[in-house]
């Protein structure tokens, strides 16, 4: 373009002024609504659909149980937070089927949810249920 | 030297005349770059503390934020939404996104019947079995 342009100057020169000035108005504007929003996740599975008929022979259940204040049991045992992936690991190696329930009442902490679902997920325990616990 | 530039500047007056070219390049280089990386999203706009986790994963393309912060409280796009109102609302913006993934953005001391009030609310209106939760990034 350039050379070309050297080698004929007879040529007209088209004036780039307008374009340039549309060209940063759609910079400014990309500039502007730019978002960078990085976000880090880990998969919650959604509570199951109740089901009227239990199942004839219910597989073993490995149920942590959240309640108000964030104590923590593992099949009615008190457990310590950082202790609930070596109790799933030790009960699921007594019964590899074992599902895992994760059971919180309704006032328990959202952030005990995903750290117990997080030490699942590395216990390699599958398949995992959040539910509300009916308030029993 | 005043005659070679106003032989240089012959036919346009006797303004200088900068070469535009490459300040053109590095802007069209850069309109193009915020083009490709421009995603639209609707931010909740809540400050939300997230909880430190090792199976993460990030998410991407992003296409819809839903945020509960400390007081159990649902945002999205900067505004209060009521929990019945959700399913409609991520389905409004569905139809600006149809492809990308939900994120729910969960603060650490939200109510427990808050956040799984939500994921069902996802799975009804959404139709996804796994609901990518957020997490404070490493």
């Amino acid at each position: 373009m350039r050379g070309r342009a050297s080698r004929a100057p007879e040529e007209a020169k088209v004036d780039l002024t307008p374009m340039l000035d549309v060209v940063f108005i759609l910079l400014i504007f990309f500039i502007v609504t730019a978002v960078f929003t990085q976000e880090q996740a880990i998969g919650l599975e959604p509570p199951p659909p109740p089901v009227d008929t239990p199942p004839e022979n219910p597989p073993p259940v490995i149920q942590i149980y959240i309640s108000g204040d964030n104590l923590i049991r593992v099949n009615g045992r008190p457990t310590d937070i950082g202790s609930v992936r070596a109790n799933i690991e030790r009960l699921k190696a007594e019964n590899p089927e074992s599902a895992v329930i994760i059971q919180a009442e309704p006032e328990a902490r959202s952030g005990v949810i995903i750290n117990i679902r997080d030490q699942a997920y590395s216990a390699q325990a599958r398949p995992v249920n959040i539910v509300l616990s009916g308030g029993e | 030297m005043a005659r070679r530039k106003r032989a240089l500047n012959a036919g346009s007056g006797d303004e200088q005349d900068v070469n535009l070219t490459p300040m053109l390049d590095v802007v069209f280089i850069l309109l193009i770059f915020f083009i490709v990386t421009a995603q639209f999203i609707k931010e909740p706009g809540v400050d939300i503390s997230r909880q430190d986790v090792d199976n993460d994963t990030a998410v991407k393309p992003l296409a819809i934020l839903v945020a509960i912060d400390a007081n159990s409280d649902i945002y999205m796009d900067k505004r209060l939404v009521e929990p019945n109102e959700v399913e409609f609302q991520i389905k409004e913006l569905r139809k600006d996104n149809p492809k990308g993934r939900l994120v729910v953005q969960v603060d650490n001391e939200a109510n427990a019947e808050t956040l799984v009030g939500l994921l069902e609310t996802i799975k009804k209106a959404d139709g996804s079995t796994v609901i990518d939760v957020s997490t404070s990034p490493d």
